[in-house]
């Protein structure tokens, strides 16, 4: 792990007590939060670390000529992990200005999973799912680059399946200890996992379904964010940014299937970007240990091309996630919509996979921490889904209307071990109700920092 | 297993669809936005792209107005008989306006083309030929794709001995400097030109080129089908039946090979991905070349040039055609067997499932598949996929009313040579 070279007892105590809890500590990164768990968790160490990161941080303020602006801006008391572990991993937009963190901070994460099919040894298969380095590099105390560049499938060439991907890049400033900007390339504040994607993350070898087959996670738009903390654990967040290309719809194959959006996003590729996209997303995190919140993301996916109808993707979600004591429960709901999907099929009629004019999905999950000792700890949890990324169609006429998707229901149980903070190793099995041979057993093994 | 370039049930090209969409932006931009986008909507716009809709007819360039001339000039085929638009015809779509499976040309107009005449409309977005990434044959013109662009197309005819029938480019040439409109040739590239035939070879085949590039015949997407993708009709319940069946892959599997969407770049569709593939067309014996049991025409593997000769996999393919205008054709495949679409249609359900109406019988009675390919080429058929991928005694992919269907929808592929 890099860590900052200010890595004292105090903030060292912090980084070490918030990645304990890897999951909250990526999933929650507001100050509001990140002082919610610890008191919900170490409530009798807590006052006694805050003072000694007050006192360093006195220390540091006298030394350094240009730290007052810090220390008056930043609830630097309630720095979550995030911030102090120099990862950008949950982007949170209330980051506080740190006050002693080098100027740039390397970071990464990354996955090698493994999936052996039940009904289908021959499809068993072990992939480095990705590897991310990034960096970030503080310009001043209230801004910022953010970068993360990603390889997928180990090897990215014009004869090889990976990728490489540049998955962040965007510039955030911050106007007061309130407001800030965000400007580039930034992940779409929507569910649980689309801001907070690394493996220690979340529970289970790979992503769950509802955010990736109807949230399209890893989801990025290029544009321009404005976002707000306050006082009373409400985060607000609202932007303009490019969508979605519906002419990037492949009738003839299954990829709309699998994740409509995520066969029609443009990931700042070329992107068109004639329909820009509003977005807005509120989470509340007022109790500790509770986040509840929500976003919506609209806009219009025509792009302006000739002979494409008018057509528009909204895509929104409620999530909830509580965290009482050992326990871990998250929820969430998404449903997305596409309009004018009836005029866009008809010229399309026979082909296997058309535009749903609404896909949703929810899952719940709990999480149970049943042994810990030192930086070791073993979370079991179990995960139910329910999905359809073609729950209805657009009306085309007898014969022709596709059907609706049957709705797949997906049980994930397994495990998460954390061999030390930001190192997870996982285990799980999964069983699907609709394609049954896709019933597997999953290894995986993840790092961040 | 079939090779894995026969139609490899690649996803099509991205797809998107229907009408011209008026922008909040033209709206914005007031009344001069509003009227712009209605004359868009109008005229139907145009699709982007490398094969872009031309907008209505503007005067053709001097080149190409010089290829259109010699498009049209019989004077230029040793008989004296036969131009380009002899074969390429219009009203056919610009490919021939009879049922021979071979035109007749030579000297004397006593010899027979071995292959049926090509459309050379929608051409104008074809490549040279090449291998794609994953190995299939694509691209080049002609049944084999042996040209590489429209102009090496054109060099062709005038010399082969079954067309235009000229000994030689001097001879063809000569014709031309004998033509009404050689003072125009002269004009357009030097007053030495005809004193240097190689060159005034090439700029005719380049005139030629240019002239199918420009005149808008040639890509014209009036279509009842270029309508519908932009909004501007509706088709009837059977033609969209028809479609439904011309894309599903469990059916007619059509769209596999002849696309029938939109690209993402806007263009309209071709109905061909210049692929190649392996039908296993009966023999036609209205070919006179056929009358040697010996003869095999093996397309792909055996270019003039011998590039592919080493391709065993490649022989008996065939280049994908545009099934633009496909219902004004009066023969089809590259050896016309077959003079109605819906024997075509019937043929492409039925040849696995019903073979004995296809093919001649054997001693044993049973039907010889494939009888225009030498046995040790059988194997490179396509009956991997739909509508191939049947056994007799199965039901045929389509139905009589299906393909009934499809035939209706094909109709919807014709050209309005009127619109303009």
């Amino acid at each position: 792990m890099l860590r900052p070279p200010f890595a004292r007892a105090g903030l060292a105590a912090l980084t070490a007590l918030a990645f304990s809890m890897p999951l909250h500590a990526q999933t929650t990164p507001s100050p509001e939060a990140a002082l919610a768990q610890r008191v919900d968790r170490l409530q009798a160490e807590l006052d006694a670390l805050k003072a000694q990161l007050a006192q360093l941080q006195r220390e540091r303020a006298g030394a350094q000529a240009a730290a007052p602006a810090a220390g008056a801006s930043a609830p630097a008391a309630a720095a979550p992990a995030a911030t102090t572990a120099p990862t950008y991993a949950p982007i949170a937009p209330e980051q506080p200005v740190p006050t002693g963190e080098p100027a740039t901070v390397l970071s990464s994460y990354g996955e090698i999973n493994y999936n052996h099919y039940n009904h289908s040894s021959d499809r068993t298969q072990a992939d480095l799912r990705r590897a991310v380095l990034g960096f970030a590099h503080r310009f001043d105390d209230k801004t910022r680059v953010v970068t993360e560049f990603e390889v997928e499938h180990a090897i990215a060439s014009s004869s090889d399946s990976g990728e490489f991907e540049v998955e962040q890049a965007f510039i955030e400033h911050r106007f007061t200890p309130t407001y800030g900007l965000r400007a580039g390339l930034f992940l779409i504040p929507a569910g649980l996992l689309n801001e907070n994607h690394e493996p220690t993350a979340y529970y289970g070898v790979e992503r769950n379904f509802v955010e990736t087959a109807i949230i399209p996670s890893t989801w990025r738009e290029g544009g321009l964010q404005v976002f707000g903390t306050y006082g009373n654990g409400l985060t607000a967040q609202a932007g303009v940014s490019t969508g979605f290309d519906i002419t990037k719809w492949d009738a003839a194959s299954t990829e709309g299937a699998e994740s409509p959006l995520g066969s029609i996003h443009q990931e700042l590729q070329l992107a068109k970007a004639r329909d820009l996209s509003v977005f807005g997303a509120l989470n509340w995190r007022g109790i500790p240990g509770l986040q509840l919140g929500g976003s919506a993301f609209t806009g219009g996916a025509n792009q302006g091309q000739p002979g494409v109808p008018d057509m528009r993707v909204t895509l929104w979600d409620l999530h909830a996630r509580w965290t009482p004591g050992r326990w871990d429960l998250a929820a969430v709901y998404a449903r997305g919509q596409i309009s004018g999907t009836a005029e866009f099929n008809a010229t399309l009629v026979g082909n296997p996979t058309l535009v749903p004019k609404t896909f949703d999905g929810w899952y719940a999950q709990a999480a149970y921490k049943v042994w810990s000792s030192g930086d070791y700890a073993l979370t079991p949890f179990a995960r139910y889904e329910r999905y359809n990324t073609g729950r209805s169609y657009a009306d085309l006429g007898p014969g022709l209307t596709p059907p609706a998707r049957p709705t797949e229901r997906v049980v994930t149980v397994g495990a998460n071990f954390q061999l030390t903070p930001g190192v997870v190793f996982k285990a799980d099995i999964q069983r699907f109700d609709v394609a049954s041979e896709n019933n597997r057993f999953d290894l995986g093994l993840g790092w961040s920092f | 297993m079939k090779p894995s370039w026969i139609h490899p049930g690649k996803p099509g090209p991205f797809f998107f669809a229907a009408r011209r969409a008026c922008t909040w932006r033209a709206l914005l931009q007031g009344a001069a936005g509003v009227s712009l986008c209605a004359l868009l909507t109008a005229c139907g716009g145009g699709s982007s792209g490398s094969h872009e809709e031309t907008p209505a007819p503007a005067a053709l360039s001097a080149m190409a107005a010089m290829g259109e001339k010699i498009f049209n000039d019989t004077s230029l085929s040793a008989s004296g008989r036969q131009s380009c638009a002899a074969c390429h015809v219009s009203a056919a779509g610009h490919a021939s306006e009879n049922a021979l499976a071979g035109q007749p040309g030579g000297v004397t107009m006593d010899q027979q083309g071995v292959r049926q005449t090509p459309s050379i409309r929608y051409l104008t977005a074809n490549t040279p030929f090449f291998f794609d990434k994953e190995g299939t044959p694509t691209g080049g013109f002609f049944w084999d794709g042996r040209a590489a662009s429209l102009a090496d197309q054109a060099r062709e005819p005038f010399l082969n001995a079954r067309e235009m029938a000229n000994a030689d480019v001097p001879s063809v040439v000569e014709k031309l400097s004998r033509a009404s409109y050689a003072a125009e040739f002269r004009k357009l590239y030097g007053e030495d030109i005809f004193s240097r035939p190689d060159d005034a070879y090439t700029r005719m085949t380049l005139a030629l080129a240019q002239y199918q590039k420009e005149d808008h015949e040639f890509h014209a997407f009036t279509s009842r089908y270029d309508a519908f993708l932009d909004g501007r009709l509706k088709l009837s319940d059977q033609e969209m039946r028809g479609l439904a069946l011309f894309n599903s892959p469990a059916k007619g599997n059509c769209a596999a090979c002849h696309p029938s969407a939109r690209g993402s770049d806007g263009s309209h569709p071709l109905f061909t991905d210049f692929t190649y593939d392996n039908l296993g067309v009966p023999r036609n014996p209205e070919l006179l070349v056929n009358a040697d049991p010996t003869y095999f025409d093996l397309g792909l593997c055996a270019r003039p040039a011998g590039d592919l000769a080493n391709r065993a996999d490649l022989c008996g393919a065939f280049k994908v055609p545009s099934l633009r205008n496909v219902t004004r054709r009066q023969s089809f495949f590259h050896n016309g067997r077959f003079k109605s679409l819906k024997d075509v249609l019937t043929f492409y359900v039925q040849r696995d499932t019903h073979p004995e109406k296809w093919y001649p019988l054997g001693d044993d009675g049973q039907p010889l598949k494939f009888n225009d390919l030498p046995s040790q080429y059988a194997a490179n058929v396509n009956t991997s996929e739909a509508p191939y991928n049947r056994l007799p005694g199965d039901a045929p992919a389509l139905s009589d009313s299906e393909i009934d269907d499809v035939i209706a929808f094909l109709r919807t592929l014709d050209d309005d040579d009127s619109a303009h």
